[in-house]
C-alpha cells in the first residue's frame, strides 16, 4: 500500500463521528476608512500617505524616490504607471524579467488589490506583483491603494478577493516593511525584504 | 519527575541575568498578546470559532486531504505523502537529487525539525541554509531552535555578536541588533540569489483551492520561494483547513496570539507553481493519525504553532526550550511528544508542568492543554520508585490508623536522617526542595493540647 493510501486509511479509521461545520463567523462591525487603515499600517512600521487625488500621486511618489535614491532603479507596474503618469524616475517592469535580474531595484511601485482596515495589510494580486520576487527584493516598496478598495477585516478580504486571484500562483498580503525581533526580542525593520513600505491612498 | 529532564534543565537553565532576560523577553510576547486580545472585540468569539473549525477539519481530515490533493494538482503542484520522518527525508532528498539541487534555502518549519531533515540533506552533500534570522543564528551555533517562533530567544545579543563576528565577519564587539540583522541580511541575500531550491513548511493548506499559506515577518519565505525554480513544502496532515472563510478566522488569531500583531508582515497564498517553476507538497503523518485516533488527545492536532502557550508557561520561561529535548518545547510540545516522539523520555515530558492552566487560557484554538497533560501523566509508564511511593502513600492516607502511624514514623525519622529524609529514592519530588522546620509534635497533638488549655 502506498503511503498515501495508508495515511488515508488510518485517517478514515480514526474519524468515526463527524461534527458539523460551525456557522459562518459574524465579525463585529467596524470602519473601513483610510484613517483606520493608516493607523494600523503605521503601527506595523509602514508609512501611510494621503488619501490624495489621483492627479497628485505622481508628484508625491516622484519626490519620495528623489529623497530615497536619486540615482536608483525605480520600477513600476503597468497599473501604477497609468496612475503616476510618465513624468518621474520610474520605468516599466521589463516584460518577462527573470527575478534574479531585479536584485538591484531601489524602489518598486505596485497597485494594491485591496486594503484591510483592521490590520493595515494590502493585498497584492499575482497578476500585478510580477515577478513575485520584486516586492521583496526591492529596497523600498510603494503601494498605490484606491480607498474604495478598503475592507473592514480579513473575513471581508477573503470574501472579496478579486475574481480569479487564486487561479494565480500567488496572492500576498503585505503589512508593513520586512521585520524581525529574533535578537533579544528587539524590533528591527528590514530583515530580508523591503526596508520601508509606503502606502499611498488614492481617492477617485 | 523525569530524571533526564531535570538533568537537562539544570544544565541548560540560563542562570542569572540571562534567565531574567529570557523570562522577560518571552513574557513580553505574552503581554503583547494580551493587549492585542483586549483590543480586538472579536477575539474570544474567534477562539470559539477556531476551536470548532479545527474540530470539524480534523473530523473530516480524510475528505479534506483528498480535496486538497485534487485542488493542488489541478493548480499544477505535485502532492506526495510521507508516513513517517524517514519517508519525508527520502522524498525530499529524491526531489532535490532529481533536480540536481545542491544549494537549498529553507524557511522555518517545525515539522522538518521534528523529522531531522537538515542533517540528512547535509549528509548527502546538500547545503541547507536556514533563512529565518533566529533559525540562522541557531544553525550557525549548531543547536536546535528553543522557541517555535523565536528560535534564538535563549541567546544574548553579545552571544550573537560573537557568533556573527566568527561566521559572518561582522565588526568585533558589535552587539547592536539592527547592525547584526543587516550583516545576516547581506549574507543571506547572496544565498537566496544562488539557491537551486527552497524548502518551506506551511502555516495552513486550503482544501477548497489547493492553496498553501506561508506567514512570516521577515519575508524570507517569499524570497526563498520566488527565486529558485523548485519549491518543496513539507507539512503535517493536520494543517489542512476547508476553505478561505476558515483561513480568515485562523489568520486573525495567529499573529495576535504569537506576537500581538494584528497580522504578520507577509501572508502569502501560494496556489500552484510560479511561471516555469515546480511546486511539490509533502503531506506528513509521522504519528499524527495515531493522535487523531485518540479522542482524549486529538484536539492537540488543532495547534496552529503560535507559541502563546510557551510564552505564558512558568516552566518554559525559566527552563528554556532546550531543556525539553524535543523539537517542540513548552506545553504544546509536552502534549504532542508522547504521541509524536518515540522513547521513554517523551512519555515523561508531561510531568514538566505546574498544571497552572495558563497555557489553556491563552491557546487561540482552545486546546485543553493542562487537562491533556494530566491525562498523559495518568497514562505514563511508572518506575519502581513511583509504584512503591504510591503504595506507601495509599497505606498512609487510606485510614486514620495508617495516617497516625506514618506521621509518627516521619517525625521520628526526620531528625535522624536530616536532608536524606527528603532526598531519598522514594521522594524524588523533594530532591530539589527544602523542608520546613521540624514541627516537634503533630498537628493533632497540638490541637488537643490547645483544646485542653482552653477548657475552664
Amino acid at each position: 500500500m502506498s503511503a498515501r493510501d495508508e495515511i488515508l486509511a488510518h485517517v478514515r479509521g480514526a474519524v468515526a463521528h463527524r461534527v458539523a461545520a460551525p456557522a459562518p463567523f459574524e465579525p463585529a462591525r467596524r470602519r473601513a476608512d483610510f484613517a483606520t487603515f493608516a493607523a494600523q499600517l503605521a503601527a506595523a512600521g509602514g508609512a501611510p500617505i494621503g488619501p490624495l487625488a489621483a492627479a497628485d500621486a505622481g508628484a508625491r511618489v516622484a519626490e519620495l524616490c528623489r529623497v530615497w535614491a536619486p540615482e536608483g532603479r525605480v520600477l513600476a507596474s503597468d497599473a501604477a504607471l497609468l496612475c503616476l503618469g510618465s513624468a518621474g524616475p520610474w520605468r516599466p517592469i521589463p516584460a518577462d524579467a527573470a527575478p534574479h535580474a531585479l536584485a538591484d531595484v531601489s524602489v518598486a511601485i505596485l497597485c494594491g488589490a485591496l486594503g484591510v482596515a483592521e490590520n493595515g495589510a494590502v493585498g497584492l494580486d499575482g497578476r500585478e506583483a510580477r515577478p513575485r520576487a520584486l516586492a521583496v527584493l526591492c529596497e523600498r516598496l510603494v503601494l498605490l491603494l484606491e480607498t474604495r478598495r478598503l475592507v473592514p477585516e480579513l473575513h471581508a478580504a477573503f470574501a472579496q478577493l478579486p475574481e480569479g486571484a487564486l487561479a494565480q500562483p500567488h496572492f500576498t498580503f503585505v503589512a508593513g516593511p520586512s521585520k524581525t525581533a529574533d535578537i533579544e526580542g528587539e524590533l528591527v525593520l528590514g530583515a530580508h525584504g523591503a526596508r520601508e513600505l509606503v502606502v499611498v491612498g488614492i481617492d477617485d | 519527575m523525569s530524571a533526564a529532564l531535570d538533568g537537562r534543565a539544570a544544565r541548560l537553565l540560563p542562570r542569572g541575568p540571562r534567565l531574567s532576560a529570557h523570562d522577560a523577553a518571552v513574557f513580553a510576547l505574552r503581554a503583547k498578546r494580551d493587549a492585542a486580545a483586549r483590543a480586538e472585540p472579536d477575539f474570544e468569539r474567534l477562539r470559539e470559532q477556531a476551536q470548532q473549525i479545527k474540530a470539524h477539519a480534523l473530523d473530516h481530515l480524510d475528505l479534506l486531504l483528498e480535496r486538497f490533493e485534487a485542488s493542488a494538482q489541478r493548480a499544477g503542484a505535485r502532492v506526495h505523502f510521507a508516513a513517517d520522518a524517514a519517508e519525508l527525508r527520502r522524498v525530499v532528498l529524491e526531489l532535490l537529487s532529481q533536480a540536481g539541487a545542491r544549494r537549498v534555502v529553507k524557511s522555518k518549519s517545525m515539522l522538518t525539525e521534528e523529522c531531522g531533515l537538515n542533517p540528512e540533506l547535509e549528509r548527502h552533500g546538500i547545503e541547507v541554509v536556514d533563512t529565518d534570522l533566529g533559525e540562522r543564528i541557531v544553525q550557525l551555533a549548531h543547536e536546535p531552535p528553543s522557541h517555535i517562533i523565536m528560535p534564538a530567544i535563549h541567546r544574548s545579543r553579545a552571544d550573537i555578536g560573537a557568533l556573527f563576528e566568527r561566521e559572518l565577519a561582522s565588526p568585533p564587539g558589535d552587539t547592536d541588533p539592527a547592525r547584526l540583522t543587516e550583516a545576516a541580511r547581506r549574507d543571506l541575500r547572496g544565498r537566496f540569489l544562488a539557491a537551486d531550491a527552497a524548502i518551506t513548511g506551511a502555516n495552513f493548506a486550503v482544501a477548497e483551492t489547493g492553496t498553501l499559506v506561508l506567514v512570516t515577518n521577515e519575508g524570507n519565505a517569499d524570497l526563498g520561494t520566488s527565486l529558485p525554480r523548485l519549491h518543496v513544502a513539507c507539512l503535517g496532515i493536520e494543517k489542512v483547513v476547508p476553505g478561505l472563510a476558515d483561513l480568515a478566522v485562523l489568520l486573525r488569531l495567529l499573529a495576535r496570539s504569537a506576537t500581538g500583531q494584528p497580522i504578520s508582515a507577509y501572508t502569502s497564498l501560494l496556489t500552484g507553481p510560479g511561471p516555469g517553476g515546480e511546486l511539490h507538497v509533502v503531506l506528513v503523518d509521522n504519528g499524527r493519525t495515531r493522535l487523531l485516533a485518540d479522542p482524549r488527545h486529538r484536539s492537540a492536532l488543532a495547534c496552529i504553532r503560535c507559541g502563546a502557550c510557551l510564552n505564558t508557561c512558568p516552566v518554559y520561561r525559566r527552563a528554556g526550550g532546550h531543556a525539553y529535548g524535543w523539537a517542540l518545547p513548552g506545553p504544546i510540545g509536552e502534549v504532542l511528544a508522547p504521541a509524536l516522539a518515540a522513547g521513554p523520555e517523551a512519555a515523561r515530558l508531561p510531568f514538566a508542568s505546574t498544571l497552572c492552566g495558563s497555557c489553556s487560557a491563552v491557546c487561540p484554538v482552545k486546546i485543553d492543554l493542562h487537562d491533556q497533560l494530566v491525562a498523559w501523566r495518568a497514562a505514563a509508564p511508572r518506575g519502581w520508585r513511583e509504584r512503591w511511593a504510591a503504595r506507601l502513600g495509599a497505606l498512609a492516607l487510606g485510614s486514620g490508623v495508617g495516617y497516625r502511624l506514618a506521621g509518627g514514623l516521619g517525625r521520628a525519622l526526620w531528625p535522624l536522617l536530616g536532608r536524606r529524609f527528603a532526598a531519598n529514592p522514594l521522594a524524588g519530588w523533594l530532591a530539589s526542595r527544602e523542608l520546613p522546620p521540624h514541627p516537634g509534635s503533630s498537628f493533632r497533638a497540638r490541637f488537643a493540647a490547645r483544646a485542653r488549655r482552653a477548657e475552664p
